[in-house]
């Protein structure tokens, strides 16, 4: 170990006895834990269950002719990461200057992109073609983030300008190949299921209820009693009741709200539900946003002759939704675990999925297992949330006065 | 607030006649003021803290709203019409204590936004002009900075410099020394100074005598909501006619 490490892992682990105490306590405490943790799953679990439901867990009963629609927008997903991370990359990060095509936080990204692609589809027992497309798309998308990293700083226009159509497009494209229409064979919502129908109904649900979560936060803020009294009603409404009770609700009420065949299958009830819920939450952190923008800000843009959407747009909302984006996406964050509830109304999400899989008298007493995976699925989707946000937040703090 | 009908261009730049205001919890901020400003002219507004000379000359590009009296600024009327007032908001450019730079955006991007969005100017067009107003104030080379990065003296330069870029006909000025170190005050007022011999009209709200007396044409004395004395920079502050003037002098000379 280097000195500096060394002398550095001294000062915050040992600096006094108690501390010294309290950090072996915790090491050993971590390390039996983990040690279990490793020990459990390599010599006693039995993986099987995973293994062969992996297709279940990833799309439910999803026609498997028509599987190759998924694998296409996969691969799509892929090429957009790609771009999206490498554009990112090239925007001045105001910071700190940009250094190389690789930051060293990249590179650890990467290697672990690969390591991931090459052990678990293995690990997964899945055929050999299969796992070789996983390292098709692997590399796909590593061969766009270096191209879109080296060239980006040339890009940057296109970048700021392209990336937030891209999402919504690719959103769209990819809604048609999962269910179908202008040509492809449809395959109906009660056909999707596992982690498919959950990214599908976290998506959707993200997607509407931020541009509605900034509607109704500026509706809050309204100076028109009517606009105004609407929109708290609504938060305070929504953020009073737990989300289990409205997708209850929801599931029986939109049924005899709308004439017959208006009112939305169950799976997108429950979306339009998530999306609701999630749209109230969301008012609230850009609420929080918009009340530390200073007032001079829409009173300067005001006097300069800009008219009042001109002026939100423009001025105030920029401000307010980068100060709102942690909160924001800790929203989404957690709007994505709140999806398992839908298992709870009977959707084959991938907890739900996962349930019918438990019941299923050959993988009796495997839980351990299917929750492990489940767990450790939800963390990756919830972490690359997270990691995005903080890199796309500090490229758009504006620099100030300082060292 | 009486609908006056819009009349050609009157000689005078802003007339303002029996203003009054009060703010929404019932406080009586304005009681009957008057004021003419004649174009070119320089008028300073001086007068206690919380004497209503912020919330009057915010009034002129309605920041303010005001219940009764008149004001017409370069002959439009400022009534409830909102296109009167956006075309009144064209035509007025106003600094702030603060400065209220957009922080988002670069200083350049600062300038350009509003002719931009507001003139329906060309982008290339606004920027020539925006890099001349930068390289007047004295601030071209920070022209892509961020206004964070600047000095607060160099902010104000900038906000003096985002507003001339809408050529307005008036300038409003709202204490634009009074959150600066001292060492930045004179870069500032030197600005300020040029523009008034290029025959801008200002209403300056300052506690700056030196720039009062050697730039104004005319020192207005507010107190209560109320103009207490009107007159000459010489007359005001070397003879002053009233009571409240001379009480106000003695505290800040
Ligand atoms: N939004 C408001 N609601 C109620 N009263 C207000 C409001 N804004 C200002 N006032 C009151 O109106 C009076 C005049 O305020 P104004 O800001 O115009 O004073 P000022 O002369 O500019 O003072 P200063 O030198 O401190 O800037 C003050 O007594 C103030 O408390
Ligand atoms: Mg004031």
């Amino acid at each position: 170990m280097p000195r500096v490490v060394r002398s550095s892992l001294r000062k915050e682990l040992f600096a006094n006895p108690i501390d010294g105490l309290v950090s072996v306590l915790l090491i050993s405490g971590v390390g039996a834990a983990g040690y279990g943790l490793i020990h459990w799953a390599l010599t006693q679990a039995q993986w099987v269950v995973i293994q062969a439901n992996s297709t279940l867990f990833a799309v439910g009963r999803y026609p498997i002719e028509q599987q190759w629609r998924l694998w296409l927008l996969v691969a799509l997903v892929a090429a957009a990461t790609g771009l999206s991370w490498g554009a990112l990359r090239g925007l001045p990060q105001r910071d700190r200057p940009i250094t190389a095509v690789w930051p060293r936080n990249d590179r650890i990204a990467a290697i672990v992109l690969v390591a991931l692609c090459g052990w678990a589809p293995a690990a997964l027992g899945l055929a050999w073609p299969i796992q070789a497309r996983w390292w098709a798309l692997t590399a796909l998308l590593l061969v766009l983030r270096w191209l879109a990293g080296r060239y980006a700083s040339r890009l940057r226009k296109v970048a700021t300008l392209g990336l937030p159509l891209l999402w919504p497009l690719l959103y769209l494209v990819g809604m048609v190949l999962i269910g179908g229409g202008l040509g492809l064979v449809t395959v109906g919502a009660n056909e999707w299921g596992g982690l498919l129908l959950t990214l599908i109904e976290a998506s959707f649900a993200i997607l509407l209820s931020a541009p509605l979560g900034v509607v109704l936060a500026l509706g809050r803020r309204s100076s028109l009693p009517l606009l105004r009294w609407g929109s708290i009603a609504y938060i305070e409404f929504i953020r009073g009741a737990p989300l289990i009770t409205l997708l209850f609700l929801g599931q029986n009420i939109l049924g005899f709200l709308l004439p017959g065949g208006l009112a939305p299958d169950r799976i997108w009830r429950a979306a339009w539900i998530l999306t609701f819920f999630s749209a109230a939450y969301l008012a609230e952190a850009v609420r929080a946003g918009l009340a530390a923008v200073p007032r001079g800000q829409l009173e300067a843009a005001r006097s300069l002759g800009l008219n009042l959407p001109q002026a939100l747009s423009r001025v105030v909302l920029p401000q307010a939704l980068r100060i709102a984006l942690p909160a924001t996406v800790g929203q989404f964050i957690s709007l994505l675990q709140d999806t398992t509830l839908l298992s709870l109304i009977g959707l084959l999400d991938l907890l739900g999925t996962a349930r019918s899989v438990m019941a299923n008298p050959l993988y009796l007493g495997k839980s351990a297992e299917v929750y492990l995976t489940l767990a450790v699925l939800f963390w990756c989707c919830c972490a690359a949330l997270g990691l995005g946000s903080r890199a796309l937040e500090r490229r758009l703090n504006p620099p100030t006065l300082g060292p | 607030m009486t609908a006056e009908p819009k009349v050609a261009k009157s000689p005078a730049m802003i007339e303002a006649r029996g203003v009054e205001k009060w703010y929404p919890n019932g406080f009586h901020a304005l009681r009957g003021v008057d004021l003419t400003v004649q174009r070119g002219e320089v008028v300073v507004i001086m007068g206690p803290s919380g004497s209503g000379k912020s919330t009057f000359i915010r009034t002129f590009n309605a920041l303010e709203d005001f219940q009764k009296g008149s004001i017409t600024v370069d002959g439009i009327a400022l009534n409830d019409d909102l296109r009167q007032i956006d075309a009144i908001r064209r035509e007025v450019g106003m600094v702030f204590q603060q400065f209220n730079l957009f922080p988002h955006l670069s200083v350049l991007d600062n300038l350009t936004l509003a002719p931009v969005l507001v003139r329906k100017r060309s982008k290339g067009d606004v920027l020539n002009q925006a890099m001349a107003l930068l390289e007047r104030v004295g601030i071209a080379e920070q022209a892509h900075k961020f206004p964070g990065q600047l000095s607060g003296g160099q902010q104000q330069r900038v906000a003096i410099a985002r507003s001339l870029c809408m050529e307005p006909r008036i300038l409003l000025f709202d204490e634009p020394t009074s959150s600066l170190d001292p060492e930045m005050v004179r870069e500032v007022l030197e600005v300020m100074q040029g523009l008034a011999a290029d025959g801008m009209t200002m209403v300056v709200v300052t506690h700056e005598v030196g720039f009062a007396r050697q730039v104004a044409d005319r020192v207005v004395l507010m107190a209560d909501g109320q103009v207490v004395e009107e007159a000459m920079p010489e007359q005001f502050f070397d003879h002053p006619q009233h009571e409240r003037s001379r009480q106000f002098l003695s505290q800040i000379l």
